[in-house]
């Protein structure tokens, strides 16, 4: 697969703002792609595509607030930092609650912008690398067969190999024999391991679902 | 010296009264100064109001010219006036009155209204002289120019008012408005900072961003231009003026409001110019406050599209119009009548003497603000004035 390029996406529906902003963060050898209103950025933008968002939380249209929840609502991990005016402190407050990176007031100092960007910039490529991780133990969990799911969800529980037997009306033999194939199809190194996997990928949910 | 009879004494039942004495009660009951002099101008009788207004006894002044009752000026020319008057008939004042100064016997003056006539057949003539006091009057014309002036002073101090509470109300719009520019400004130069440290440095973009610099600092500088205008100093200035370009330099102003309330603004202008004899600031202070009435009429409203128009038209009868519209809820009918009395307001932040400056800022000019409600929805001002050549005429 292809390694995207992260990139620096700008929302500003003025155009002199925009367009100095794409010129700072060329400077400083960024991939700056700018657009006039929130729409735009919408109906150009593909969650796959890492990077950070930079957005003017007044606008017309939809709002840098709206967006933000667009995203959300579409479960986009994008980090986006907000752009605000003097007066905006409760719009910025606002921003931060649904989860925005950060906020920085205009006129803003280069270094000041820059260092948030490359903070969202290495959160963005932390919550990817997660998100592979949890995918992948996705994967794994959907070849388990249903007999192995319920001993996963007992062994994770940290139910003894004789209770299992007992709950399931197995013998104990049968349980050690669907305990190694779990640990081996899960790829995972010990019970610990298992447990965290199956924390940060929910699987008591995917079971549930399935 | 004549004795002054009482008001007994005036009676017409009353038999065997001598003439001179009857003429004497008549002239001393009459409200106003009566003089009676001789073609020489020399005092023959002065009535009792007449001593009242000169401070001057009759006896005093029997004999004597009638110009120590008058100013130095009028009194060179009063002895004039009656030898032409008896060389050749043409009267000066006879039959005409006029206002002229007094002199009471103290030296001071005092404002009288004269009337003089020309005593029956009598010759060489005698003349009648009726002298009503006219200082109160006077008084009471100064008072209500002053009054007047008074008036008008307060009149210009509240549209003042009224116009930077507007801008003060206008202060997060604005200060956004001009922190676009400076945002951009700063942006632009630690960008060519950073580009100009790059090996090779890159001159071409640095160039082209120092261009960008200057155009925002002067779009910095425009939004203070208009709003020093608007924030000028209570003297009022009539000019002729196209209230097209009057409404064209508040577009910056309103758009940061409507922005602000994601409200679309449309400009539906006569592509000819449409020339008023008015004060700008005035007339912008009052498109300012319909356009913003406009605009948060719309603000709460949930509608996909917010939309305020500012049209105007040249009307067949020379009148230039102005209409603000929207399509927003429109104004409640209980309170339609009223919105235009001073304090009369529904939003918190408001003073509230907008539309009653406004309506007396546009009757000021000549012309007429009114309210028409728009079907099914919406609300329209409109703004009648009278074209320059009308009003200047």
């Amino acid at each position: 697969m292809k390694e995207r390029v992260p990139t620096v996406f700008v929302v500003d529906d003025d155009e002199a703002v925009r367009s100095s902003l794409r010129l700072l963060l060329k400077s400083v050898g960024l991939t700056a792609v700018a657009y006039p209103s929130a729409q735009a950025f919408l109906a150009a933008y593909s969650p796959e595509q890492p990077g950070c968002l930079i957005l003017d939380v007044r606008m017309p249209g939809m709002s840098g607030l709206e967006l933000q929840h667009q995203l959300n609502a579409r479960g986009a991990v994008i980090p986006v930092i907000f752009i605000t005016g003097h007066g905006d402190v409760p719009m910025a407050v606002e921003a931060m609650q649904h989860g925005a990176f950060d906020f920085v007031q205009k006129p803003f100092r280069d270094q000041e912008l820059l260092e948030r960007i490359h903070g969202a910039l290495a959160k963005d490529r932390e919550t990817r690398e997660q998100l592979r991780q949890t995918d992948s133990i996705r994967q794994r969990f959907a070849t388990l067969t249903p007999r192995e799911r319920e001993v996963l969800t007992l062994m994770v529980r940290g139910k003894a190999n004789k209770v299992m037997a007992g709950d399931l009306d197995v013998s104990q033999r049968t349980v050690e024999i669907h305990r190694a194939r779990v640990m081996e199809k899960m790829e995972a190194r010990s019970l610990a391991h298992l447990v965290r996997m199956a924390l940060d990928a929910q699987l008591d949910k995917e079971s549930a679902a399935t | 010296m004549l004795s002054h009879p009482g008001k007994a004494e005036l009676s017409p039942t009353r038999k065997g009264n001598d003439p001179a004495t009857e003429l004497q009660a008549l002239l001393d009951a009459a409200a106003d100064g009566i003089v009676i002099i001789d073609h020489r101008g020399h005092i023959e009788t002065f009535n009792r109001a007449a001593e009242r207004l000169f401070g001057y006894e009759q006896g005093e002044l029997v004999g004597r010219n009638v110009n120590v009752l008058m100013t130095d000026d009028d009194r060179e020319a009063h002895d004039g006036y009656l030898a032409r008057y008896h060389r050749t008939g043409v009267p000066h004042i006879i039959g005409v009155g006029r206002e002229v100064t007094a002199r009471r016997r103290d030296g001071t003056t005092f404002p009288i209204s004269l009337s003089v006539g020309r005593i029956g057949r009598a010759d060489p003539p005698r003349f009648v002289g009726f002298l009503h006091d006219m200082t109160l009057r006077q008084q009471a014309l100064i008072a209500a120019e002053r009054e007047r002036d008074w008036t008008r002073a307060a009149q210009e101090r509240l549209t003042q008012v009224s116009r930077l509470a507007t801008l003060g109300e206008m202060i997060a719009g604005i200060a956004h408005e001009l922190n676009q520019p400076l945002a951009a400004i700063t942006t632009y130069a630690q960008g060519s900072q950073h580009l100009l440290d790059l090996e090779p440095p890159d001159i071409n973009e640095v160039q082209d961003a120092l261009g960008e610099i200057a155009s925002q600092a002067l779009r910095a500088a425009e939004v203070i231009r208009r709003l020093r205008r608007l924030a000028r100093g209570q003297e009022t200035r009539r000019e002729s003026c196209d209230l097209n370009e009057v409404i064209r330099e508040l577009e910056t102003l309103i758009e940061t409001e409507a922005r602000l309330h994601d409200v679309r603004i449309t400009f539906d202008l006569t592509p000819e110019p449409l020339e008023i004899y008015a004060d700008r600031v005035q007339v912008q202070q009052v498109l300012l406050n319909l356009l913003r009435n406009a605009t948060e009429a719309l603000a709460s409203e949930t509608t996909d599209r917010r939309d305020v128009t500012i049209r105007t038209r040249l009307l067949t009868d020379g009148h230039i119009e102005a209409t603000v519209c929207d399509n927003g809820p429109g104004v409640d009918p209980k309170i339609a009548d009223r919105m235009f009395d001073p304090f009369r307001t529904t939003k918190a932040s408001s003073t509230g003497l907008g539309l009653s400056v406004s309506r007396t800022i546009i009757e000021a000019h000549g012309g007429k603000l009114e309210y028409v409600p728009d079907r099914p929805r919406g609300a329209s001002f409109r703004i009648r004035l009278p074209s320059a050549e009308g009003a200047a005429g």
